[in-house]
């Protein structure tokens, strides 16, 4: 493998509230109805508090034909607990591992391994301090604080540190699961970390350090999480993301994750395996500002953008379909509109621009991902999906988004993210004819 | 400490939200009174650190709505600084 290696995808697998797989995502996405419904929390039957979010139904891990001895191995590691996360991650890969049709059985099986994730282990790490605290502080004296108050005042005292917990041992567990042993990487770029996986995924390809490589993402918010963003101000009471809209109210969580193969396309063509699109490559700048807020003004996410152009060999009038982080909250949703529009122009007419977190909800550090998926399966299907409540756009965003589902031919598209902490992210794809 | 810290927070919060200082009390509420929305809060932070050379805690910009408050948020970050 050389710099020159061109790099196919071929293996998709989304876990999303819309869909678990991708024919039954797409064809749920172009049914155009979202799957948000009102998740409540409770600690000893006391409800704590209750959030909208787009729930990922019916998943059980153990229908997905994956190893069960090596499931049980994980159960026994993780004391009992079924880790949901990880789960997803789990069966994120398996989806797309069989998509591509590879075989893994074997250990020489070539493959490496990108995870990506936010807080993997943070919600039974943080429930299982909170039990054990309460337990041993509060102990007999439970009719003079409740759970829930004790919960509620420990989080936010726990929280900022809580996140800064990184695991290497799920990317042990997962790797395992599927006999892979040549690099692998766990990373964390915050909502930006789909993004920086495929460009690390096809580095490892490029380097010769794995033939293919499934990266997979995945999250399964929780109460921790939302009381979080909703303190940050930024969640949506009214459980809608209305990307770039004069009434966006913040965001709401999506739940589940996705799975993504790629790997050298000479390959992938020779083994006649499914090929969604080219990754042309990416480009990707740290603004480095603000944890939660992005700095208006700044031009880190047009560098971004700019750079994915120059790596990826294209301009701005090759891309078709461009699709947005568009989380619904005014100030993000103005600082990407203002990098949309120095790149693009103001309302452009080219790219369409789609949106697609009024349908999955913000997946966290798996929404680059399981956008890009999406976008790759409208890529394939030369459709581009309207975005989802998009009833009263705010035009000093100067931007517009595509309102009808549009059947037009699709060659090359855009994924860009700006992400907390600065992570500012744009991939390119293009499809193969 | 900037001898009239308050005369220039009022400029500089005015500049940014295009109005005139004089129409800036300590106590106006420019989100309330003046309609400033949380992209020129973001602004208002940006312009702050600019020109005080002083770094805003991210849970701090919400905070910042009145002159008031933003005379006591840079004094908090200049006498950290000092220190």
């Amino acid at each position: 493998m050389s710099s020159s290696t061109r790099i196919a995808i071929t293996g998709l697998g989304p876990i999303s509230s819309m869909g678990i797989g991708k024919d039954n995502l797409w064809k749920n996405l172009v049914s155009g109805k979202a799957n948000v419904k009102k998740e409540e929390a409770f600690i000893d039957g006391e409800l704590w508090d209750s959030f909208f979010l787009h729930k990922v139904e019916g998943f059980n891990v153990h229908k997905f034909g994956i190893d069960e001895d090596k499931l049980s191995d994980i159960k026994a590691w993780k004391e009992g607990e079924e880790i949901t996360d990880l789960n997803y991650l789990l069966a994120a890969v398996k989806l797309a591992l069989d998509d591509a049709k590879l075989d893994y059985s074997k250990n020489d099986n070539g493959l490496g391994l990108v995870l990506a994730h936010e807080n993997i282990s943070l919600m039974p790490f943080g429930l299982k301090v909170s039990n054990l605290a309460y337990e041993a502080l509060i102990g007999k004296s439970k009719d003079q604080l409740s759970k829930k108050d004790f919960f509620n005042s420990l989080y936010k005292s726990f929280l900022k540190s809580g996140y800064d917990i990184q695991s290497f041992s799920d990317l042990y567990h997962v790797a395992r699961v599927f006999n892979i042993h040549n690099y692998s990487l766990f990373l964390n770029n915050a909502c930006a970390s789909g993004l920086y996986a495929y460009e690390a995924a096809a580095e490892i390809i490029k380097s010769g350090q794995a033939k293919a490589v499934v990266v997979a993402a995945s999250d399964n918010p929780e109460i921790y999480k939302y009381l979080w963003f909703r303190d940050l101000g930024i969640y949506s009471k009214g459980g809608k993301v209305k990307p770039f809209c004069k009434d966006s109210d913040g965001l709401v969580f999506g739940d589940g994750g996705a799975g993504v193969v790629l790997e050298d396309l000479a390959s992938a063509k020779k083994r006649k395996a499914p090929i969604y699109a080219e990754y042309l490559g990416g480009g990707f700048d740290l603004e480095g500002w603000k944890i939660t807020v992005p700095q208006i003004g700044n031009d880190s996410y047009q560098k971004a953008i700019n750079k994915a152009f120059k790596n990826s060999k294209t301009k701005k009038t090759d891309i078709d379909l461009l699709v947005p982080h568009g989380v619904g909250s005014q100030p993000i949703d103005y600082y990407e509109a203002k990098a949309i529009t120095d790149t693009f122009g103001n309302n452009p007419k080219k790219p369409l621009i789609s949106a697609f977190k009024p349908y999955v909800g913000h997946n966290l550090g798996s929404s680059a991902l399981l956008e890009s998926l999406i976008m790759l399966l409208s890529l394939n299907n030369d459709t581009v999906l309207p975005a989802l409540n998009y009833e009263n756009p705010d035009p000093k965003f100067n931007i517009g988004l595509n309102k009808e589902k549009r059947q037009v031919k699709l060659k090359t598209a855009m994924k860009i993210c700006c992400a907390f902490a600065g992570f500012n992210a744009a991939a390119v794809f293009r499809k193969i004819p | 400490m900037p001898q009239n810290l308050e005369q220039e927070v009022k400029e500089l919060i005015a500049g940014v939200i295009g109005r005139e200082p004089e129409e800036l009390k300590l106590e106006t509420n420019f989100w309330k009174d003046l309609g400033v929305d949380s992209i020129k809060a973001i602004e208002i932070t940006v312009a702050i650190e600019r020109k005080f050379k002083v770094s805003v805690r991210d849970e701090e910009i919400p905070k910042i709505t009145t002159v008031g408050q933003a005379v006591a948020v840079i004094k908090g970050a200049l006498e950290k600084k000092a220190k």
